[in-house]
């Protein structure tokens, strides 16, 4: 049985020219960067590191893009994790998307919802804009057959 | 149930995913004789039609692409 | 001994037993009565494919007795006839068939027009299958994606030979519809399935047992139905397994309980071990003939193998004598079973609703009445993505005597002709007119014969086809089908939680959860008039525009000037379309050079970045648009205390010089960095506080707590639509129709026409040539009015009222409507009923604007 949990991520939004972003290294701490647009990196990371994350990035782009922007959008997103050996299984009464492999994203309607899945230690982790987490939260419980983590 | 629209992000996925923005047409005339016909008229050609495609659900960017509209085959 | 009900009858039930073998074993030979002439009927097909056993099962209508295992403690019900099914006194519309011709309810009972409703629930009585039940609880179904190479439908010999094949090339799933070999009565197949499940097996492949494919959709998609969830397949590839049962016989008596198609049959004596018959006649022109024998002689029946047409069957409750022409010439044999197995039907409705090249067929479905290795060979040939071959259902038995043709909805050759001779004369119009292949089993059995009949009539090609295949396969169940869809996908701001605990009301306001009163509107609108107040306008679309070409998107898209917006001012949007329609309307504040921060309505945001990306990439600008809809949480401060409640949570300058109207600048409020944007939407002094979403509850509580000094509330959305219309604001799509444009809604003054270009400029000039034909105006009425009542002038309806409240504030009843002009000129005293509706100056309250600029 999967079980579901909120995970506290940071997100850092990069906005620039596709040649920018293609000649962007990667953050430390850990982050995740997803080229959700071809003009957009999100880069992900555990809250902890935002800051840290958000002002290595704005130093590489600006170097990269003098247009660029980058923001911290952590408040914009809710992330929830489904953990457990069926995660992936779980994941599939929520979604058609294919669970994306172990450093990659997958992007598109889960539970109905524009979201961002990424494979984290121990399961999936499913990110929406901020107003549709109890939406998601309902929907991995009750058609997903999820149960809240203990601690 | 699953009319497939590729997404050059995000690859193939069911048209529900999108959001449809119509036929392609230019974005301005040079007349205002042109621009009567570009704002209210439409092709509605039966056969290939260039459209373009919102993926609301994904990437949220906008694409151009061709489909049948006979056969509601969308080109890769 | 595990037992089950049957019509309240206690009835055995052994190892592996159906309800229809229990049943059959125990003495049951009426399972149903039919539609329109009540005969009876009894086990047929035996597979699931007729619709002759369909029973209620625990409640629940529409099971088909021949495939659902017997359980102990069943409660079966048959559905039809009346009082029973075994005595229905309905029978008497079999005796009266001569009056009933095929579609003479529509003539009979048309006229007089009173009496057709009342013939059309007498009908209804009469007729159906089963009642709903409407006291059971709703069964939870899920809804599961799968997404794999190939699919194959149909775990037969070809079937899992393609599964098995197909695996060396990816991800395989087997949907079989009951249980691997269920129906197979042959000792070699049921090897050859056996060795062929283990392979696929082993090779990777899924099997999903007891799962039907009801549809194949584009894609292709595949709808697969289970027991308790509903499995929507995604597959490259799907191979349509599905087998054929034996052809319907069209002749004089063919319906009788007693008359079976063979396999069924087959598996009722073989495999259930009930004897179908003492003296069975097997009339048998295809090659199982000599098996189907073996199989029910083993049964324990006295079994007559003979080939050729059966001419007529006769019986009363029962078959009892058949008279078939052989090559020998014409016999008659006195019997209690009659075994059919005249020809072949490809269970191929799902190959024909789709023309999906990637759908193809493999096995019986494609060529019936193979052996094993050819079937076991085109299920391989399928798996590798051969060629597919040419279907070749082999000779069809044409009905050329009189007999029913579509069982299930009791319509007879004599129908088929009656009806064609009143010119239906294509298979489409006469399936339509009669009826046939509409009934539960959806043509399975008689669609062949349809078109059949039409091509004996000599009907152009395009007339005799068969009838169009659709989706379902099998009658689902509603409740099958929403699995998890639900009403609404509802949307949240932070301070839900709040607006819940303080008693809100709450409202669907679009996709959002937003509280429309908190239990006293009139105690809200005077807060916000009187002292001070809060609403929280979280749901706002807001959106960051920056970049060096921020700027000239914006005022290429825009009808305003914004290279007058100068930072720290904002100023009054709206967006048109490129007819020149008032699609949104928001805010537009200039942050600097090219950093703009715009707002939206908050059922328009998705729209409006949609509409902003397109703009960016048609006109190739380099400007980034960043959606903060989700990241910000706003909430607006009103009332001509506002300002003294913020200087008690801030240390900034609040004057108007520091924040002019309309205008914003960064503030901190109780610790809460905040955009405050000075706004005239309720007529009061307004700040609107754009914060970060993480920080909502903390500012909202803060407000309140010092808040308490001016008896604060805060205010919804019922309060917000009397403020708002009291100022004569527009809410869109309430006052405002798809094409209006600005000069209709007296908003020409936020268009500025001397820019060159802007999206919907050339479609402005156009209708500003013309004379205005409809405006939106404000009313005063002399009574209290209804909002969407029509107004008229002279007796002639001339607009309508689109908002309306009676406000002490406005000075009596107010509303918004729209007029048109009468010979050019619009008119100024109006009747909406009873009420006089005069054309007012708008504003009603506080025309001059004095409170809002504060």
């Amino acid at each position: 049985m999967a079980e579901l949990r909120d995970r506290a991520l940071g997100v850092i939004v990069c906005a620039a020219d596709a040649s920018a972003l293609d000649r962007l290294v990667p953050a430390g701490h850990g982050a995740r960067m997803l080229r959700v647009a071809p003009d957009e990196i999100m880069a992900v990371v555990d809250a902890a590191f935002t800051q840290d994350v958000r002002r290595e990035l704005a130093d590489r782009v600006a170097a990269l893009d003098g247009d660029a922007l980058v923001l911290d959008v952590s408040d914009g997103w809710a992330a929830i994790a489904i953990t457990g050996e069926d995660a992936d299984r779980t994941f599939s009464y929520l979604s058609a998307l294919d669970p994306p492999e172990d450093d990659g994203f997958a992007q598109g309607d889960v539970a109905r919802v524009a979201a961002k899945v990424l494979r984290v230690p121990g399961g999936l982790a499913i990110l929406v804009p901020a107003y549709w987490r109890e939406h998601v939260r309902a929907r991995a419980v009750d058609d997903a057959g999820t149960t809240e983590a203990r601690g | 149930m699953s009319m497939l629209v590729t997404c050059p992000t995000c690859g193939r996925r069911p048209f529900t995913e999108f959001s449809f923005g119509g036929e392609l047409r230019d974005i301005a005339s040079p007349d205002a004789a042109t621009d009567f016909a570009r704002v209210y008229l439409r092709d509605n050609a039966a056969g290939p039609q260039q459209e373009r495609w919102f993926h609301l659900l994904g990437c949220r960017r906008w694409v151009t692409l061709t489909r049948d509209t006979g056969s509601n085959r969308v080109e890769a | 001994m595990p037992s089950l009900r049957l019509d309240g009858r206690r009835i055995d039930v052994r190892d592996g037993d159906t309800i229809a073998a229990a049943a059959y074993r125990a003495g049951i030979r009426t399972f149903s009565r039919s539609l329109k002439a009540h005969r009876r009927r009894g086990l047929y097909c035996g597979t699931g494919d007729c619709a002759n056993c369909l029973v209620t099962v625990d409640g629940l209508p529409g099971e088909r007795a021949c495939v659902t295992p017997a359980r102990d403690g069943m409660k079966v019900d048959r559905e039809t006839g009346w009082p029973s099914t075994d005595r229905d006194l309905l029978a008497i519309n079999d005796r009266l068939h001569r009056l009933m011709p095929v579609g003479f309810y529509y003539k009979v009972f048309a006229r007089p027009r009173w009496l057709w409703p009342i013939a059309e629930r007498v009908i209804r009585r009469a007729t159906g299958t089963g009642t709903l039940p409407l006291k059971a609880p709703a069964r939870r179904m899920a809804t599961r994606f799968v997404r794999v190479r190939t699919l194959v439908i149909g775990g037969g010999v070809a079937g899992l030979a393609a599964a098995a094949t197909a695996a060396a090339d990816g991800s395989v799933l087997v949907a079989e519809e009951r249980e691997l070999g269920a129906r197979i009565t042959d000792p070699a197949a049921r090897e050859t399935i056996a060795r062929l499940a283990a392979e696929a097996r082993a090779a990777g492949a899924e099997v999903l047992e007891g799962h039907t494919a009801i549809g194949i959709y584009e894609g292709p998609a595949t709808a697969v139905l289970g027991r308790d969830e509903l499995v929507e397949v995604e597959a490259e590839r799907v191979i349509v397994a599905t087998g054929a049962v034996e052809a319907h016989g069209v002749f004089p008596g063919n319906d009788l309980p007693g008359v079976w198609l063979g396999r069924g049959a087959a598996v009722m004596a073989a495999i259930h071990g009930v004897p179908i018959g003492d003296r069975v006649v097997i009339v048998a022109n295809t090659d199982e003939g000599q098996h189907l024998a073996d199989a029910i002689r083993a049964g324990g029946s006295d079994v007559a193998l003979v080939a050729g047409r059966v001419l007529e069957a006769r019986g009363s409750r029962e078959v009892s004598s058949v008279s078939v022409l052989t090559p020998e010439g014409r016999r008659a044999f006195a019997c209690d079973a009659l075994v059919l197995s005249l020809g072949w039907a490809p269970r191929d409705t799902l190959l024909r609703m789709t023309a999906e090249p990637e759908v193809v067929g493999a096995g019986d479905v494609t060529s019936p009445g193979r052996s094993l290795a050819d079937a076991e060979a085109s299920g391989r040939a399928a798996g590798r993505g051969d060629p597919v071959e040419p279907a070749d259902a082999g000779p069809w038995p044409v009905a050329e005597q009189d007999g029913y043709v579509c069982v299930c909805e009791d319509v007879s050759m004599h129908d088929l002709e009656h009806a064609w001779s009143e010119g239906w004369t294509s298979s489409e119009i006469l399936k339509r007119y009669t009826t046939a292949t509409m009934g539960p089993c959806q043509g399975a059995l008689c669609s062949r014969h349809l078109a059949e009949h039409a091509r004996a009539k000599g009907a152009a090609p395009a007339a005799r086809g068969r009838t169009t295949a659709r989706p379902p396969v099998r009658a689902p169940r509603l409740g099958d089908l929403t699995g998890a869809v639900h009403e609404q996908v509802e949307r949240r701001t932070a301070l839900h939680e709040r607006h819940v605990a303080a008693g809100a009301r709450i409202d669907h306001s679009g996709v959002w959860l937003r509280p429309g009163t908190y239990g006293d509107v009139d105690g809200e609108i005077r807060a916000v008039r009187e002292r001070v107040s809060v609403m929280d306008v979280s749901t706002l679309g807001k959106f960051l525009v920056a970049g060096r070409e921020a700027r000239m998107l914006l005022d290429r898209v825009f009808p305003l000037d914004v290279g007058s917006i100068a930072p720290g001012r904002a100023r009054y949007l709206l967006a048109l379309d490129e007819a020149g329609y008032v699609m949104d309307d928001g805010l537009l504040a200039a942050l600097g050079d090219d950093t703009f921060y715009l707002t939206s309505t908050s059922g328009g945001a998705d729209r409006m970045e949609a509409w902003l990306r397109n703009w960016t990439d048609r006109l190739e600008l380099h400007a980034h648009v960043l959606n903060q809809t989700a990241q910000l949480g706003a909430i607006n401060v009103a009332g001509p205390h506002a300002r003294d409640l913020l200087a008690t949570l801030s240390e900034d300058d609040l004057s108007r010089a520091a924040i002019p109207y309309p205008g914003h600048a960064e503030i901190t409020v109780a610790g809460v960095p905040c955009r405050a944007i000075a706004v005239g939407f309720v007529g009061e002094l307004s700040y609107e506080l754009h914060h970060p979403r993480g920080r909502s509850i903390e500012l909202w509580d803060a407000l309140l707590d010092a808040g308490a000094a001016w008896d604060i509330r805060p205010h919804g959305l019922d309060a917000l639509d009397v403020l708002r219309l009291e100022k004569s604001h527009v809410y869109l799509a309430q006052d405002t129709m798809p094409d209006d444009h600005p000069a209709k809604l007296g908003l020409d003054w936020a268009v500025a026409t001397h820019k060159d270009e802007f999206v919907g400029k050339r479609a402005l000039e156009r209708m500003n040539a013309l004379p205005l034909e409809r405006r939106l105006v404000g009313l005063r009425f002399d009574g209290p009015p209804q909002r969407g009542y029509p107004l008229a002038a002279d007796g002639v309806i001339v607009g309508r009222i689109t908002s309306c409240t009676v406000s002490s504030a406005a000075g009596g009843p107010v509303g918004l409507g729209w007029l048109r002009a009468i010979d050019g000129t619009f008119p100024s005293v109006l009747r909406a009923g009873d009420v006089t509706a005069t054309v007012s100056p708008t504003p009603f309250y506080d025309p001059e604007g004095v409170r809002l600029r504060g």
